[in-house]
């Protein structure tokens, strides 16, 4: 009886101490919570930016070969997981450095980009849209299987890099070294095919290219050799892309699926050929995708950027920064 | 209609009637002469996807909207059908027409924003709208998520459409199938196919002549997702399982479809069936053959095969196997008459 009343007292007094310690606890992480989605949106946009700086570059290849010979490359992707695959293989083997190879990757896409084109889409240049379409996708097909039969679909991935694991915390943000490298890369190489485009002769005429055809061939320009390089530079830089990609991320052979559509959604977004929109796109999907996945469902971000994308398609087809309207 | 009747009149009177009547006698025999499931269910699959590929056609080569996402109208047919099926014990023989006006209705919803795009944007739209209801479907609880809906155990009798051996659903599918082609050949012979066919040349002069494009597209899709959600709904009355990532799978549906009308002609009416009776049986043989000779790991050949086929039919043949047949002259050889009969239900 004692003893009972004694544990009776003792949880009355325990509840009462249990309910202040839950209501304090609630405050506390009520405020907290507060605080934390604040800081929990600061970083997704931040996350949102680093990774979208891939997206950008993957998009402004897209929009490149887009614009200077209007077709859509529906294989773009799997150039990206070709570059993923070297990478992996020449880290493997070589004890490569994926940073070190994202030149390689460069080369190899962009000789792959040229060959591409010299030997399938030269062939459908003048055909109706539905071969364009299609010998991209076969071109898709032929890709993605070869390198299901060659690595098989277990997916690869780069471990062992002493920089993977270091992360900065600059005012209680979680930073990670290799997501800033990803994007200091992208940046630069942005810088670079910023001024290749607008301060170099070749620059220039790929872009007198994508604005008119017949009149950069009346000015001597060699349309096919601009059709040859903007294909190898567009899929270069997606090569640069799977290279990054694969530092931190799987490679499997479907791996490009994603991003190509996530590619097309950009460069629709950005306006239509448009290099600066494609750059503007990525960075704005990467935010918007990070800001879905924390605020709505992590597994519905892919079903509102594709929605959204719609949504511009068919409201704004120009794209939100005004490209040219086909 | 009455118009296309009196053609379809004109060319039985031909030796097409003979060639029809051959071709559906070989095929309802067929089942009897041969006891092997296995050519009967690639048949019977052949069947399937050439039904979807002709209503696929209907927009694509006869509209000239190129669809890249028919998996949303075949996974809302065959969902339609299974829930029908599983919540209400309805016969999948009413649920493959209610499948096929859930569908229609969700055609005609999504054509009234989507006619304005054209060429590559609606194929990018339509792609990027698969990708939509798939991820919506997956993480949809109630319909079953990722892990799909199966059908409860029902009794092996016709009115369950419930077997395990393929004899019934072949027949099934070819008597759908013999409906369809019908009722395609009277839309594409009739008014409205002609105003498609003006649609897809030049919009601009086909509004110069007093047709409104924004209504005949809308019609054309309306159809042919009606045509696709049947499709759908018979998928599930065999298959007896629906999952967001076979019902609306990009690449095992729409993707699938469309190769299959590009191989077959998209400028035929019969183009997309012949792709089928091509594509289906070769991948399913290519696949046990390598499945059981080689084994799994060798999975991608035969789709690399297809990636150079498909890449060669753009090179060398745009307009597919019957454009092939047709520009070599051997149609109008056969049938023996002029150029009115030239892309005709033969």
């Amino acid at each position: 009886m004692n003893i009972s009343s004694d544990t009776d007292s003792r949880n009355g007094y325990g509840n009462v101490f249990i309910h202040k310690a839950c209501k304090n606890e609630a405050e506390n992480s009520y405020g907290g919570q507060v605080m934390v989605s604040a800081m929990a949106i600061a970083q997704a946009v931040i996350s949102g930016l680093l990774i979208g700086s891939l997206y950008s570059l993957i998009s402004m290849g897209l929009a490149l070969i887009w614009g200077v010979m209007d077709i859509v490359n529906f294989a773009h992707g799997d150039f990206m997981m070709v570059a993923g695959y070297l990478t992996c293989i020449l880290f493997d083997y070589a004890g490569v450095d994926p940073l070190l190879s994202v030149p390689v990757a460069f080369a190899v896409t962009f000789v792959l980009g040229i060959l591409t084109q010299r030997f399938v889409i030269d062939r459908v240049l003048e055909a109706p849209p539905v071969s364009q379409i299609f010998a991209t996708f076969a071109l898709l097909m032929i890709i993605r299987n070869t390198a299901l039969l060659i690595w098989g679909p277990k997916p690869t991935t780069i471990t062992g890099l002493w920089y993977a694991e270091l992360v900065f915390r600059p005012y209680g943000l979680t930073l990670s070294l290799i997501h800033i490298l990803i994007a200091v890369i992208c940046m630069v190489t942005t810088a670079i095919l910023y001024i290749f485009i607008t301060r170099t002769y070749t620059g220039i005429a790929l872009r007198a290219t994508s604005q008119n055809r017949l009149a950069a061939r009346l000015l001597g320009i060699d349309i096919r050799k601009m059709y040859l390089l903007a294909f190898g530079i567009g899929v270069g830089l997606t090569g640069i892309g799977g290279a990054l990609l694969a530092s931190f991320y799987y490679i499997f052979p479907e791996v490009g699926a994603r991003f190509c559509m996530l590619s097309f959604m950009i460069v629709v977004l950005g306006g239509f050929g448009s290099l600066f929109g494609a750059l503007v796109g990525g960075l704005a999907i990467g935010v918007l995708e990070e800001l879905s996945a924390l605020l709505v469902n992590p597994a519905l971000k892919d079903a509102i950027a594709f929605g959204i994308f719609i949504l511009i398609l068919l409201f704004k087809p120009t794209g939100l920064f005004g490209g040219r309207e086909t | 209609m009455s118009e296309a009747l009196r053609k379809l009149k004109m060319e039985l009177k031909g030796p097409l009637s003979l060639i029809l009547l051959a071709v559906t006698g070989i095929l309802i025999t067929l089942p009897l002469l041969v006891r092997n499931p296995f050519l009967i269910n690639t048949l019977m699959l052949s069947f399937l996807f050439g039904f979807a590929a002709l209503a696929w056609n209907l927009m694509a080569g006869y509209t000239g909207l190129l669809s890249f996402g028919h998996a949303v109208f075949f996974g809302i047919g065959a969902y339609t059908t299974m829930i029908l099926l599983l919540w209400w014990r309805i016969t999948p023989w009413i649920g493959m027409l209610a499948a096929g006006v859930t569908a229609g209705l969700v055609g005609f919803v999504i054509g009234i924003p989507f006619t304005r795009l054209r060429s590559h944007w609606f194929a990018l739209g339509t792609l990027a709208l698969g990708e939509v209801v798939q991820i919506i479907f997956i993480n949809w609880r109630a319909v079953g998520g990722a892990r799909g809906l199966e059908t409860p155990i029902m009794p092996q009798c016709l009115y369950w459409l419930n077997f395990v051996d393929p004899t019934v659903h072949y027949y099934v599918i070819m008597g759908l199938l013999g409906v369809e082609l019908f009722i395609l050949y009277l839309i594409v012979n009739g008014r409205i196919g002609y105003y498609l066919q003006a649609i897809r040349e030049d919009e601009t002069a086909a509004m110069a002549l007093g047709i409104n494009p924004f209504k005949y597209k809308l019609i054309s899709i309306t159809i042919s997702a009606f045509l696709t959600g049947i499709a759908g709904g018979f998928y599930t009355a065999r298959f007896g399982y629906v999952d967001p990532f076979s019902v609306f799978g990009m690449m095992y549906i729409s993707i699938n479809i469309s190769i299959i009308g590009i191989l077959g002609g998209i400028y035929s009416l019969i183009g997309p069936l012949i792709g089928a009776l091509v594509f289906v049986p070769a991948a399913e043989y290519t696949r046990a053959y390598i499945g059981s000779h080689f084994g799994a790991r060798f999975y991608g050949i035969h789709l690399v095969a297809f990636g150079i086929i498909l890449l060669a039919v753009c090179f060398i043949v745009p307009d597919g196997i019957m454009g092939w047949v047709e520009r070599r002259g051997y149609i109008r050889a056969i049938l023996g008459h002029g150029e009115e009969g030239v892309g005709g239900g033969e």
